[in-house]
């Protein structure tokens, strides 16, 4: 029997018995269309974070107030005081940092006539600009002048600006923030969401200005750039605060430092793990949902080897030998497996496009990607799960005797 | 006339847990090539074990069986298959037709397992083979839209298409009208006219006579070997309608 002939008689063979074929299949379509699902929306989030972490650059370090609590959630409000500006102008003649930025958070509501925004308001070092390699929409951003003479100056986010001008133009316009009034002479390029929070809903006004509308004598957080890699630059920074803070940790534990540091190297490394951990979930998926499809496969065709057992009896009549019938219902089962592993891959994408358009509105760097290795190795294990769960009714229709067979009822 | 098979004390039980059903208890058979030989016998008096032996679909218990001049015995599995795709043919009683397969497909099948016939040429032996027992018009016909009689054509055409030795029919008469029964037996007599050597199960004594040589069978041995006419097919005086 030719390679082709297995291939047109399993074709046919599952033609003629459609109904059966498709219910059969059911399983492997889930199983394979739920992994490719799956895969596909974790190689979506997986781009999501790391363009974040790009937009970031991989030099950028950010040092929050506070300790780390078992678990990873960060204490913010024990020391939220505890970033000095005497601890920054330490860190920023440290060799290994290239820039320091501290951040000031201003209160107060952002208006513009009646129009009024809910924005965050951040007096930001003009280096904050340079260390998110953020540049200008509209306007130009904040610079080191504007902070020396603590001008009335703002940036808006893409977002704010929307709200309160909508299409005008805003630059020279003047809006309020909190009780004084700043001249707009800047918008900010869209960052999208950054650690699924909304970076474009917000004001920028020079650190000066910050400090003496808060009178605040420590920083809300600093972002920094190391001069080379981020590991020498992360042993400097913490000895420094250590230090100056008269923390003494030498095992390391960040409970005891009243300071955090993360980077993103280490957002990375927190992302490679949230991956694997997801590649493993999906594995196992795949391996229960496979498990379970093939079972259902070698049901249906032991059934069908007993209802086809008159028609083994005549191939075997017609000269059909033992490996014939063996490799044509393995063909079958493998078809099967097969075919719904690529319908099941068809579904699985379809359905993660879907899903990246819905998800496209609430996170607006949402984007469909896929995770081609995940794809192909579901097939194929479809259909390794063909031959897998198929070798045992093909064997048993192989084995048949032929004059049984054909005085079988 | 060449001899094409020749059984010498064939011995045939079966063996159901241990207990032992002897059915064929010595048979000695000759048959040449062209011979159109019908066994006849009464039901369960081992007709279809002895076709089922000399068609290679089950193996003598004891005793020897020559086919084209060949010892049997120690065939294994794949080269009886092989005989079977490619030196002998069935007609079944119930016709064993694939019913979700067209009339063309079901007399192509035993070209997927013939080695000789190369896969281009397949479709030109099935249509002849269809032309031969006058269905070219139904070639393309599912075989469930054919009447009984049709049914049985289709599948003598499947075992003519790989061109064999040797054609075994089964009662093929036995699930159809007298005028379909008649219709059949005339197309396996034009085949025997035609060369081929036709070996007929039969229990009705109608359609044994349609053969040249009626062997009867009783309680598993040979009880008469008669000739009825003399050999037909190489006299141009008997005339098909
Ligand atoms: N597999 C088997 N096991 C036991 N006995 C069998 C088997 N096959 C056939 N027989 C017996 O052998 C005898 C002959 O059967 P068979 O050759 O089919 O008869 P016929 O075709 O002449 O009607 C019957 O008595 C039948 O019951
Ligand atoms: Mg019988």
């Amino acid at each position: 029997m030719h390679f082709s002939d297995l291939l047109s008689t399993a074709s046919k063979s599952l033609q003629r018995n459609i109904a059966k074929s498709t219910l059969t299949m059911l399983g492997i379509v889930i199983g394979v269309g739920s992994v490719v699902l799956m895969s596909s929306v974790g190689a979506s989030m997986e781009k999501v974070i790391l363009s974040q972490i790009s937009s970031l650059g991989s030099r950028s370090m950010v040092i929050f107030p506070g300790s780390e609590q078992e678990g990873g959630a960060s204490q913010v409000f024990a020391g939220h005081d505890s970033l000095t500006f005497d601890d920054i102008e330490r860190l920023e003649q440290l060799t290994t940092i290239e820039s320091v930025a501290p951040i000031v958070f201003m209160s107060g509501p952002v208006k513009r006539g009646r129009e009024e925004s809910s924005a965050q308001i951040l007096g930001a070092h003009p280096n904050f600009f340079s260390n998110q390699n953020m540049e200008a929409a509209e306007g130009r951003l904040l610079d080191i002048y504007d902070n020396d003479r603590a001008a009335r100056f703002a940036v808006l986010g893409p977002d704010v600006k929307e709200e309160l001008f909508g299409e005008s133009d805003p630059l020279g316009k003047e809006i309020t923030v909190g009780d004084s009034s700043f001249t707009v002479v800047g918008v900010a390029q869209a960052l999208g969401s950054q650690f699924f929070q909304n970076a474009d809903d917000r004001v920028y006004v020079p650190l000066s200005v910050a400090r003496q509308a808060t009178g605040q004598k420590y920083a809300n957080y600093i972002t920094m750039l190391a001069t080379a890699s981020f590991d020498v630059a992360f042993a400097d920074v913490q000895g420094l605060l250590r230090d100056r803070h008269k923390i003494e940790n030498p095992e390391d534990d960040p409970e005891k430092d009243d300071f955090i540091v993360h980077s993103s190297e280490q957002a990375n490394a927190i992302l490679s793990s949230v991956s694997l951990g997801l590649t493993m979930f999906i594995t196992t998926v795949a391996a229960i949902s496979l498990l379970v499809g093939g079972i259902g496969i070698m049901n249906i065709m032991l059934v069908t080897v007993t209802e086809r057992t008159r028609e083994i009896g005549l191939r075997k009549a017609i000269g059909a030998r033992p490996r014939d019938i063996l490799l044509q219902f393995l063909a079958e089962s493998v078809a099967l497996t097969l075919l719904g592993g690529i319908i099941g891959l068809v579904f699985g994408l379809v359905f993660a496009y879907l899903i990246a358009i819905i998800a496209q509105s609430f996170l607006s760097t949402y984007v469909f990607a896929v995770s081609v290795p995940s794809m192909v190795a579901s097939v194929v294990m479809a259909a390794l799960t063909g031959i897998v769960f198929g070798i045992s009714p093909a064997r048993k229709a192989s084995l048949l005797d032929p004059v049984e067979s054909l005085r079988y009822e | 006339m060449a001899s094409l098979l020749s059984l010498k004390g064939l011995h045939k039980s079966y063996f159901n847990e241990e207990i032992e059903t002897a059915v064929l208890h010595g048979i000695d058979l000759d048959i040449e090539k062209g011979e159109f030989i019908a066994i006849m016998g009464p039901s369960g008096s081992g007709k279809s074990t002895l076709m089922h032996i000399l068609g290679f679909l089950d193996r003598p218990t004891t005793g020897t069986y020559h086919f084209l001049g060949e010892d049997t015995a120690g065939k294994n599995d794949d080269e009886l298959a092989a005989i079977r795709a490619t030196k002998v043919s069935f007609v079944f009683q119930a016709f064993h037709l694939l019913p979700r397969a067209t009339v063309l497909e079901n007399v192509l099948l035993p070209l997927l397992y013939h080695p000789g016939i190369a896969p281009a040429d397949r479709e030109n032996y099935a249509q002849k083979a269809i032309a031969s027992v006058g269905l070219s018009d139904r070639a393309t016909f599912f075989s469930s839209q054919l009447s009984g009689g049709q049914k049985q054509r289709v599948a003598i055409a499947r075992a003519l298409v790989t061109e064999p030795e040797l054609i075994f029919a089964d009662e093929p008469t036995g699930n159809l009208d007298s005028a379909s029964g008649l219709q059949v037996m005339e197309v396996l007599e034009k085949l025997n006219q035609a060369g081929h050597t036709i070996i007929l199960v039969t229990h009705e004594r109608t359609t044994a006579e349609f053969a040249d040589r009626i062997v009867h069978i009783k309680d598993g041995l040979i009880e008469s070997d008669t000739r009825t006419h003399e050999r037909r097919r190489a006299g141009a005086d008997v005339k098909l309608k």
